[in-house]
């Protein structure tokens, strides 16, 4: 995913290399010490790298950019599954099962999005039409963190 | 049951966050492509997740088992709500190794029953409550977490495996009700004691007639009648030397097990003593039940610390009847146990001190002033044997991890001693 973002980068490679190579690196090292909270921040250097990416390149959307999607989806997963703190040692059938999963929910990601792509490109922006995608971003992280924060606590049934 | 969040929810939300709000500042609907994923997975997640129900059930195929044993535990799920996969363990002691695997991942169907079987292998004697299980589920996406601990215990106990033994000691004095020792005073029985003249009274059976023939005179066989005994075991804990999973106390419980097992079975009475930093005692009986009142008793003995002096006034007078052989097991490594054996002794008991050789657990000397420690320490332990030997207490060394050395003979040491002490009651 870096190698694709530093290859077809038009401007600044380094700058592009440098910040994958940051969150590879970083992610590497949370698999190695099995911190998941760690290997988040890793995959967050990782996009942040396709950010610049995308920043630094001039014309019309990246229409790799749903693949890309569907890979960095897959590395998250396949990622914290390796973290995943589990006593019991998983039989083939689970694996396979949840291997297969990952990868049709990669497959389904790389759908979404270039269905998404599709559809941004052809609609014209405008302030009322960004103010909402603002609010329903914020929205979104706003609901996600409180939900996280409270399950984060436990409970007694 | 208890919920929490996963790392992975944690890190989901924060990666959707993160890249929408970038693909809006930067205005590149590829972020919202990458990000967006991540959104709907947390979002799904948390909208389709729910609360496990599961139920646990736990059999075990046997309540008792001999140390070394196997045993089998059967654990039922009743799963009303099911989970994509959950973790099962089954809280065991350490002494009790399971063969397979223990935790082990599931998936739990709703409505599905599961039964997951567990053997068991006993490593060591004790009182245990098997069928703790903890639950550990996980939802289809990873985000949450629910735990719960199921508590089904049932107890499961684990007996000290038997030592092998050729003969018992004999009792100098036996009792008044009939049983396998011959009693060393004349009466109804069967060994022949002596020849008596004839006395108004006598049954006409029991005139030797050879003898009144040879004498001119009417003789009269006397024999020795059969008794039981009474038997104490008396067990020293009030410290043990450990190495691993080795013990001068397991070595000590298995050899009062046996003890326990073979008197009673010649209708002696057994009576039970444990001696140290906690006092427990059973009243000499007989019968089967009283060898698992015994062995239930040890399975709670312990080693506990104490610096209490404790002498013999502590345990019961009627634990210890008159004329009752009371043979201590102690790996001689607290004088407590030794002053009141020898206090034991002084009032009249008929004693055989048999001692778990402690000296195995030692470890090399690594200095020379190890090495003379180790030496002095010997020499300490040889002197507290001598106390014993000046008191007419027959010592026996049994060391259990020497191939060349077994409970039996240490007791048929003692037996000798005692043969040719002719020890007499005090």
């Amino acid at each position: 995913m870096v190698a694709y973002a530093v290859a077809a980068g038009e401007r600044l490679p380094q700058v592009v290399a440098g910040v994958g190579a940051a969150g590879a690196l970083t992610a590497a090292f949370a698999l190695v010490l099995r911190r998941p909270s760690v290997f988040a921040i890793g995959i967050v250097g990782v996009g942040a790298a396709y950010a610049v990416f995308l920043a630094l390149r001039h014309g019309t959307v990246d229409t790799r950019a749903p693949f890309v999607a569907a890979a960095i989806f897959a590395a998250a997963e396949t990622g914290f599954w390796s973290v995943e703190p589990l006593a019991a040692r998983a039989t083939g059938q689970a694996t396979v099962r949840r291997t297969l999963l990952i990868a049709g929910s990669a497959l389904l990601v790389a759908l979404a999005g270039s269905m998404v792509l599709v559809i941004s490109s052809g609609v014209s922006g405008g302030v009322a039409l960004e103010a909402v995608g603002v609010a329903a971003a914020a929205g979104t992280a706003a609901v996600v963190a409180v939900v996280a924060a409270r399950a984060g606590g436990s409970r007694p049934s | 049951m208890t919920r929490s969040a996963t790392p992975k929810l944690v890190g989901y939300a924060g990666l959707a966050a993160i890249g929408l709000l970038a693909a809006l500042a930067a205005r590149l609907p590829e972020l919202v492509v990458v990000a967006g994923p991540f959104a709907v997975v947390v979002a799904v997640g948390l909208l389709l997740a729910r609360r496990p129900d599961v139920e646990a059930a736990v059999t075990v195929d046997r309540e008792r088992v001999i140390e070394g044993d196997d045993v089998l535990v059967d654990v039922r799920l009743e799963v009303e709500v099911g989970a994509e996969r959950a973790e099962v363990l089954l809280e065991l002691p350490p002494d009790l190794e399971a063969k397979g695997d223990n935790p082990v991942l599931l998936r739990l169907k709703d409505g599905e029953r599961r039964e997951l079987s567990y053997r068991l292998h006993c490593r060591r004697w004790g009182g245990f409550g098997v069928g703790r299980v903890y639950l550990r589920v996980h939802d289809a996406f990873g985000l949450l977490r629910h735990e719960t601990e199921l508590d089904e215990r049932v107890p499961l106990k684990v007996y000290p495996r038997e030592e092998e033994l050729r003969a018992l000691l004999r009792p100098t004095e036996t009792q008044v009700f009939s049983g396998n020792h011959v009693a060393r005073q004349r009466g109804e029985g069967i060994e022949f004691a002596d020849l008596r003249p004839f006395a108004p009274g006598d049954r006409a059976r029991r005139v030797n007639w050879r003898a009144s023939a040879r004498r001119g005179a009417l003789w009269v066989n006397e024999h020795h009648p059969e008794r039981n005994a009474d038997v104490v075991v008396f067990l020293d804990s009030f410290a043990e030397a450990r190495r691993a999973d080795r013990s001068t106390l397991d070595a000590t419980l298995r050899a009062a097990a046996s003890l326990t097992g073979r008197y009673l079975t010649q209708k002696d009475r057994v009576g039970f003593v444990s001696f140290g930093g906690m006092l427990n005692w059973l009243l000499p009986s007989t019968g089967a039940t009283q060898l698992y009142r015994i062995v239930d008793a040890m399975l709670d003995t312990q080693i506990v610390l104490s610096y209490a002096w404790k002498n013999v006034d502590v345990i019961p007078r009627r634990t210890l009847p008159p004329h009752a052989l009371v043979i201590a097991l102690t790996p001689l490594l607290d004088d407590r146990s030794a002053h009141a054996l020898l206090d034991l002794r002084g009032r009249g008991f008929d004693m055989v001190v048999v001692e778990v050789s402690p000296l195995s657990f030692v470890p090399d000397p690594r200095s020379e002033l190890d090495a003379v420690a180790a030496r002095l320490w010997r020499l300490r332990r040889e002197a507290v044997r001598g106390w014993f030997e000046r008191a007419g207490v027959p010592v026996a060394v049994w060391d259990e991890t020497d191939e060349t050395s077994s409970f039996a003979e240490a007791l048929e040491e003692v037996s000798a001693f005692r043969r040719h002490a002719r020890l007499a009651p005090v």
